[in-house]
């Protein structure tokens, strides 16, 4: 799939134009129940949401579909995103056969009568198998174009493209990428006994099986370039780290330490893998070469070392280690000095992972015998808590740094849920049969 | 879907389990299967196997070596438990040419990695005391399953202390 700028006036002038609405802001909104198409969205705080207008794309193949069908797909995103009201279609003025997609061409007064701030028109072009979408964003008040793209792909590049816009939209309005050009692995029990590995895009949509291999997995975790994952199996018998491709699916041995090889997760230069491993029973933190061979020891404590996770600029790993007496979190130095505890309310808080964004961990700590997300300052301050209800593991960043992932039992099976940071706007992300677990989420797609 | 077989005797004991369960008496009806039930064979198989021919925790599984079990979030071994690995060291003394893997198993409520670690050290614990009474180290193996394998899922107390255990199983040489 190719991707160009087009042209017209752009201008990054409407930084911040939104409130942001991740987790500083209060929501009054419950959950809303979920439908089968369309999942229901983080609402963020009414009073903050964008109003924004998508018109079908003007094409000359109308009746495939797809000119609405890309509309479709981008509300989606918007909405899911929490930060839009998208105005409703029947209301438009404008019909997308019969009017400009350039900002010269467009009667902006047709718009700004129905509210809308913002505003998506643009073209498809279909031919053979192919597409080309050119697709452009306006600021309505001020006439003018924002942003354009022309995607060049397949037919069934469509969803895609709908995420990539969206991303893109989203870094205008607000001055921050989206997070939709991004793909979630995770373990589910949706097939049998076991756990395998799934692979679905950001929204939730296109789940695809990854494994089928009838024996414990654990711990599935993405590698740089989002075309490989990390995978602990004890499909040879012992807990063995494992690179699975995706989307082939080809299994290559690691890493096989007698006993633990739990979890890997890249460093987000690429240059190594952080693992835990097992020494006389006890659980050590471990650096491996990309080919799985164990360069270093990184700890080297009577506790269990458990659960490692990267920083953002790979200089510091957070960890669980039980080394006062209960697992809490801490964190270190790459080459395991300077370990400096950081969670000091709890009993028991285990899970780390690193947001993307630098300052923030988010992790399980378990409160009146439930797991419940927290999320903490590097520093150890801003404790803040994210669920409530059930029990809730494993939280992990979108590529943004806007949203938590995590698995939850608040409504009966373990399942995958989105939240905002306040942890009041959430979205079950996962649903039907059997546990979906163990959640990773990929950087951006390009 | 692929079955994976964990030790190498993985269909012989299905057999055996199957036959113990119909309540078969004539092991010569099926063939390639040793005249006796030894027990140890049903046992040499592991919580893993088990889970996947769908029998874990099923009473022909147990072997001659009884569960160790262990408090909330521990690793130490009570008097219970150390009473039963002085049972289990004299098994292993009186049948010296057999060897043994511990596992270690935890309970729902921790998260999966850190029981993970919490296992390695249970089964870890099992083993240095059994080489502490006497047992050669290189006929002990250990691994962790975490709480990956529970025998029951109820929500109780009486179901998670048995998932909370040192398992044995046995293997022939």
């Amino acid at each position: 799939m190719m991707e160009l700028e087009v042209g017209g006036m752009r201008s990054r002038a409407w930084k911040r134009l939104l409130v942001c609405c991740t987790g500083l802001c209060i929501g009054s909104v419950a959950v809303s129940p979920l439908a089968a198409q369309v999942r229901s969205t983080i609402v963020g705080p009414g009073a903050t949401q964008y109003p924004i207008a998508v018109s079908a794309l003007r094409t000359a193949a109308a009746e495939s579909g797809r000119a609405e069908e890309f509309a479709d797909l981008l509300i989606r995103d918007l909405r899911l995103s929490g930060m839009f009201r998208v105005v409703p279609r029947e209301t438009y003025i404008e019909r997308p056969q019969s009017s400009g997609v350039e900002a010269s061409a467009i009667g902006f007064e047709n718009w700004a009568v129905l509210g809308a701030q913002a505003l998506v028109k643009g073209t498809l072009l279909e031919s053979g198998g192919g597409i080309v979408v050119e697709v452009r964003l306006f600021d309505v008040a001020q006439r003018r174009q924002l942003s354009g793209r022309r995607y060049r792909g397949g037919a069934a590049d469509l969803p895609r493209i709908a995420d990539r816009f969206a991303d893109e939209i989203l870094a205008q309005i607000t001055g921050e990428r989206g997070p939709f050009d991004s793909k979630i692995a995770f373990l589910s029990t949706r097939a049998g006994r076991f756990k395998d590995v799934y692979v679905m895009r950001a929204n939730g949509t296109d789940i695809s099986r990854l494994t089928e291999s009838h024996t414990l997995n654990l711990a599935p975790s993405w590698g740089p370039e989002g075309d490989m994952l990390t995978l602990t199996s004890y499909r040879d018998g012992n807990p063995d780290l494992y690179s699975v491709t995706y989307p082939g699916g080809d299994w290559k041995k690691l890493s096989s330490a007698p006993g633990l090889n739990l979890g890997g997760r890249w460093s987000p230069d690429g240059s190594s893998i952080v693992t835990t491993l097992e020494f006389d029973g006890n659980a050590e933190i471990g650096i491996l070469d990309p080919d799985g061979s164990t360069r270093y020891r990184v700890t080297d404590h009577w506790a269990i070392d458990v659960s490692p996770t990267w920083s953002p600029d790979g200089r510091f790993i957070a960890f669980c280690s039980n080394r006062a007496g209960s697992p809490q979190i801490y964190v270190m130095k790459r080459d395991g000095r300077g370990v400096r505890r950081v969670t000091r309310v709890g009993s028991y808080n285990t899970s780390p992972s690193w947001s993307p964004k630098g300052q923030r961990i988010a992790y399980t700590s378990r409160v009146h015998g439930e797991f419940q997300v927290f999320v903490i300052n590097v520093d150890g301050s801003g404790l803040r808590q994210v669920t409530t209800d059930g029990n809730n593991e494993d939280p992990v960043w979108s590529p943004d740094g806007r949203y938590l992932l995590y698995s939850s039992t608040q409504r009966g099976g373990a399942h995958l849920y989105l939240s905002d940071l306040s942890g009041i706007n959430r979205v079950q992300l996962t649903q039907g049969k059997g546990s979906d677990t163990s959640p990773s989420w990929s950087s951006w797609l390009d | 879907m692929v079955m994976r077989w964990v030790g190498g005797c993985g269909s012989i004991a299905l057999l055996l389990v199957l036959m113990v369960g119909c309540g078969a008496s004539d092991p010569s009806a099926l063939d390639g299967v040793p005249g006796s039930l030894d027990e140890q064979e049903l046992s040499g198989r592991g919580s893993l196997a088990d889970q996947q021919a769908g029998v874990l925790g099923s009473p022909g599984s147990q072997g001659p070596l009884a569960d160790i079990h262990f408090g909330y979030d521990a690793v130490d071994l009570g008097q219970g438990a150390r009473d039963i690995l002085q049972r289990n060291y004299q098994w292993l003394e009186d049948h010296p040419d057999k060897r043994v893997e511990i596992e270690g198993h935890c309970d729902d409520r921790g998260t999966i990695e850190y029981n993970l670690a919490l296992g390695a050290r249970r089964a870890a614990a099992a083993k240095n005391y059994l080489v502490a009474l006497g047992v050669s180290s290189m006929r002990i193996t250990t691994i962790s399953y975490g709480e990956e394998l529970p025998l029951c899922r109820e929500v109780s107390d009486v179901c998670r202390r048995r998932n909370r255990r040192g398992h044995f199983v046995v293997f022939g040489e």
